[in-house]
């Protein structure tokens, strides 16, 4: 199998792990580092994507910026969306050329992984056609925003796990008003949190993507990341 | 020579996103020059070679893998 090198960093605000993935892409693809996949929680975050506009902050940036919360303008497709304390971010750094898959695999595979790790614990996630994610009857549980160049992807997925607070009420995510958000502790009725999670989405990545997944956590990772800065 | 969406696996139809460069801008090989995006994923398009950009089409155009969306005249 194919490695994979884990970087778990625990939670991290947005604008650094930015500079990260950035920097990351670049080293992948001049093949400096192997394909990697960052593995994380932010502080709360809105992120706009290319499809965002103004009009989908419901609150004005002065107090999102009272609430401590940033507002980032990124690369990545899809509109906007929050990200925080209770939701497993998962940074896929990979050259699709080499793994031998394209766009929509590559996609549909980030689904997958949020749909394994979603039945891990009892709660049933599915596919919707033309809107991509991981989605329950009562609402979208998990989210997809991917930017590739030169076959190196960066960006990726977001697992609500149980969210506080829950930063989609400042927002029209996904550019959809009306659109209900949930997570997995809420869904499962069970308490459980990053911690439980991220173990799981790790596996379900392995498998998904035929991986296997070397991990450095905290200090170590940092170190990783610190040498290649 | 013509600078055509490339075949991104499966995806039978992208959105281009917004040019990168102008119309009779001079682009370098290996510049991003374009973004289209399908499903969630954005992609950005690379010059293959050095020239002159013409004839963009336009941003927001439904456009599919192997379709041109500009020319660029090597200098």
């Amino acid at each position: 199998m194919r490695p994979v090198l884990v970087l778990r960093l625990g939670r991290v605000p947005y604008g650094p792990v930015l500079d990260w993935q950035r920097r990351l892409h670049l080293l992948r693809r001049e093949g400096r580092v192997p394909d990697l996949l960052l593995s994380l929680e932010h502080e709360p975050v809105i992120t706009l994507g290319r499809d965002a506009t103004e009009a989908d902050l419901l609150l004005p940036r002065e107090e999102l910026g009272r609430l401590g919360v940033e507002v980032h303008p990124i690369e990545r497709g899809g509109a906007a969306t929050y990200h925080g304390p209770g939701q497993l971010v998962l940074y896929p750094i990979l050259n699709l050329r080499e793994l031998g898959i394209g766009l929509r695999e590559y996609v549909w595979r980030l689904e997958e992984v949020m749909i394994r790790t979603g039945k891990a614990f009892g709660v049933e996630l599915f596919r919707r056609p033309g809107q991509p994610g991981a989605w329950h009857e009562r609402g979208k549980v998990g989210f997809i925003g991917v930017f590739v160049r030169g076959w190196i992807t960066y960006h990726g997925l977001a697992l609500n796990v149980d969210l506080s607070p829950n930063g989609f009420s400042w927002i029209v995510p996904c550019g959809i008003p009306e659109l209900s958000v949930v997570s997995l502790a809420e869904l499962s009725g069970a308490r459980i949190g990053v911690e439980e999670v991220e173990p799981l989405a790790l596996s379900a990545f392995s498998e998904v993507f035929g991986m296997e997944v070397l991990a450095l956590s905290g200090e170590e990772a940092r170190a990783w990341l610190n040498q290649r800065g | 020579m013509e600078l055509v969406v490339p075949d991104l696996g499966e995806v039978e139809e992208v959105t281009l996103v917004r040019w990168l460069k102008g119309e009779g801008e001079e682009v370098e090989a290996g510049e991003a020059v374009a973004e289209v995006e399908a499903d969630k994923a954005v992609f950005v398009i690379e010059a293959p070679l050095s020239g002159t950009l013409r004839n963009r089409r336009k941003e927001g155009a439904r456009v599919r893998p192997g379709e041109t969306i500009a020319v660029i005249q090597p200098g």
